[in-house]
């Protein structure tokens, strides 16, 4: 039973890491959020099959937050500010799309070599995870960087922060439960902020791209 | 819970409360100083038996002589950065580059801030102060974009965005190092600051180098380290000057405290891995931030880079990590949270007498703003280092530290601090020389006066005398320390 409930955790793991890697292909907004929902909704399950198989009822709470808030809330935050601020619909890169893959398959083989040293103190189960956890934080930094959306740097932020919630689970099936809710806090206002700043950068400037923003330097 | 901390609690949350339900700006900018007296007051009052030497210790809080220096720092500066803002809001507010409605927001705001940064230095468990750390980022984002001009909101994006990504990997850190915990503590207490010192030896070397690593890039990038401190010189020159100061005094110290709360644990567990990673990147960012100061145009800007510079110091005292070092690494911090509110007060009122922050477009100054002109050249002299100034003190036993094994460092340090000076007195001299411009005159109030004043004769004072009450007091810390790597030396040396 252990073995089919650690077999289901690295699906999911996969799924998870497998949505941030289609992040990199997508050129449309609305799939992007969508993508972090449906990434949300993996993670989610993975801390309810982690709750139950280390027997610790805190995680569940995590699972059930992570639905509201991350599966639900936040994917139709964004939609709202992007309807608000009718932002384009395409999403703007600075690096193509078979670049973004080759660099986030980079990041991927990087991780699994960063993550060698510390497999010795990790159980076998955790090994994957901790890997793709890594990758998952790596790819979402990389999507902020490359993307020149407003709304599309907060999704590589969210996605970046989901990553590091799968580690958590991983190698220590959870942080106390205090960390878990600062953290969701910590999120959840951080979104609204940049909603609003998101919204001013396009009443000022008439658009949400980034690039814009290059008048403060010496 | 002790009375002294249930009455500070209670004030600082009356204060909250008072600022939140008053909307009437003029009646907002006269309350908002009282209560951050107040707050000032009520925790100074819970201070002072820690500053003597006892441990506050019970329930979720615990207070010890480190954790006091940040709130006595946060209560002094906050303290003035209140008082002044009652002028310079006030004529931002008559020349009509705020609305009333932003005013009030403003003063709920700081309150806010001020009170948010108090109580992150107060709680046990590591998770809370990150918390701590990350809202007082979210709070301050508001305070930087309040202008709502496209350069306040430019900063006020790159402020955020960077500072939660920053604070994500500092959240990372906190993961991997709760996971090597796992077997030496119990996991309910895991990141609380008592059990992480007392178990320190069993944590597990790996994940810890690692959550270490991670938790001094993130908080690092809100300390301003270089690389990660494109964020600073322009949420620096964009809010307005009162909370400049504080974001450069206290709130950059803010990311240090947790910096410094896991150097000491991670020296203990695996000893002399911080400190080399700090050391580095003390010696990028002052190395970095005195080119950046020579060619500074900007005058807030310049100021901004100089956070960067000492932030630097304060790093390389951590990193070289012997008591003299330590030492001189908490009087930087003290001296610099200090002088710098000074620099960036007066900078406030000459930028709003010439209408520019461009140093080139600054002439005249002792003619058309006596005092301010007075108060920067007494904040520039002393933040690069003249005695007597505080700075002076931090400065020479950060040297006389690094000569003892770290001789290379010395001497980067001095080249550095050198070119740091001349920028500065180049582009001081170059604003006090020349015509004053016709028709424009600063004005002085008490409330710029007086917070001005007091911190330059703060500065003087400690780096005139240092009273036994505060020596004792920075002994202390060190000793926190001190059960680190150089116990034994430690000992020697009294």
């Amino acid at each position: 039973m252990d073995d089919v409930i650690n077999n289901l955790i690295d699906v999911c793991a996969v799924f998870m890491l497998l949505l941030s890697v289609f992040t990199m292909a997508t050129t449309r907004m609305k799939p992007l959020v969508m993508m972090f929902s449906a990434q949300s909704l993996f993670l989610a399950i993975m801390a309810a099959l982690v709750a139950w198989s280390s027997d610790s009822p805190h995680i569940y709470i995590m699972a059930v937050l992570t639905i509201v808030l991350k599966v639900i809330v936040m994917p139709w935050m964004l939609l709202y500010i992007m309807r608000k601020i009718n932002v384009e619909k395409e999403v703007q890169l600075s690096l193509g799309i078979p670049g973004s893959l080759l660099a986030a398959g980079a990041l991927v083989l990087i991780s699994y070599y960063v993550t060698e040293p510390l497999l010795g103190s990790l159980e076998t189960m955790e090994r994957n995870c901790l890997a793709l956890s890594v990758s998952m934080i790596l790819i979402g930094l990389l999507l902020m960087c490359t993307r020149k959306k407003a709304i599309t740097e907060t999704v590589g932020l969210l996605m970046t922060e989901n990553g590091l919630f799968l580690g958590a689970l991983a190698i220590s099936h959870g942080m106390p439960l205090i960390v878990e809710l600062a953290a969701f806090f910590d999120v959840m206002v951080a979104v609204i902020i940049i909603g609003i700043f998101a919204n001013r950068i396009n009443r000022s400037f008439n658009s949400v791209d980034t690039t814009f923003l290059r008048r403060l330097k010496e | 819970m002790s009375p002294e901390l249930l009455a500070m609690l209670a004030v600082m949350g009356a204060s909250c409360l008072v600022c939140f339900l008053i909307r009437e700006p003029k009646l907002l900018s006269k309350v908002m100083p009282v209560c951050a007296l107040a707050v000032a007051a009520a925790t100074m009052w819970f201070l002072l038996p820690v500053i003597g030497g006892e441990t506050y210790d019970e329930g979720m809080f615990y207070v010890d002589q480190l954790s006091a220096l940040f709130m006595s720092l946060v209560c002094i500066v906050g303290l003035g950065a209140s008082v002044y803002s009652y002028a310079y809001i006030g004529r931002d507010r008559e020349e009509g580059e705020l609305l009333s409605r932003q005013v009030s927001t403003y003063y709920t705001l700081l309150m806010l801030f001020i009170c948010i940064m108090i109580a992150t230095f107060a709680v046990r468990s590591m998770a809370v102060v990150w918390l701590g750390v990350g809202a007082t980022t979210l709070v301050s984002t508001f305070l930087v974009g309040i202008y709502t001009s496209n350069e306040s909101n430019e900063a006020a994006w790159k402020y955020i965005i960077l500072c939660s990504v920053g604070i994500t990997v500092a959240l990372a850190g906190l993961v991997l190092v709760y996971a090597s915990t796992v077997g030496a503590i119990d996991s309910s207490l895991a990141l609380d600051w008592t059990s992480l010192m007392e178990a320190a030896d069993e944590l597990d070397p790996n994940l810890m180098k690692m959550g270490t690593a991670l938790v001094i890039l993130g908080f690092g990038t809100k300390v301003g380290f270089v690389p990660m401190h494109t964020w600073l010189p322009d949420a620096h020159s964009q809010a307005p000057s009162p909370v400049s100061g504080l974001l450069s005094a206290v709130l950059l110290n803010c990311a240090m405290y947790g910096v410094i709360r896991f150097y000491m644990v991670s020296e203990i567990a695996v000893p002399g891995f911080a400190s080399t990673i700090l050391l580095v990147f003390g010696m990028i960012s002052l190395a970095v931030a005195a080119f950046l100061i020579v060619q500074a145009r900007d005058l807030k800007r310049m100021l901004a880079y100089s956070s960067i510079e000492n932030m630097g110091l304060i790093a390389i005292g951590l990193g070289i990590g012997s008591p003299l070092a330590i030492t001189a690494a908490l009087l930087q911090l003290a001296a610099h949270s200090i002088t710098k509110p000074i620099l960036f007060f007066s900078a406030g009122s000459i930028v709003q007498t010439y209408g520019t922050r461009t140093m080139a477009d600054i002439h005249g100054l002792p003619k058309a703003a006596p005092f301010s002109s007075f108060a920067l050249t007494a904040g520039v002299l002393a933040i690069i280092g003249v005695p007597p100034f505080a700075i002076f003190v931090g400065e020479f036993s950060l040297l006389s530290a690094a000569v003892d094994g770290y001789v290379w460092v010395a001497a980067i340090v001095i080249a550095m601090l050198s070119i740091v000076a001349a920028g500065f007195v180049r582009n001081l001299v170059s604003m006090r020389a020349g015509e004053a411009p016709e028709g424009r005159h600063e004005r002085v109030g008490f409330t710029t006066i007086a917070p001005i004043g007091c911190l330059i004769a703060l500065s003087l004072f400690l780096g005139l005398f240092m009273p036994d009450g505060i020596r004792d007091w920075v002994d202390s810390i060190v000793a926190l320390f001190g059960g680190i790597r150089y116990g034994d030396q430690l000992h020697d040396a009294r």
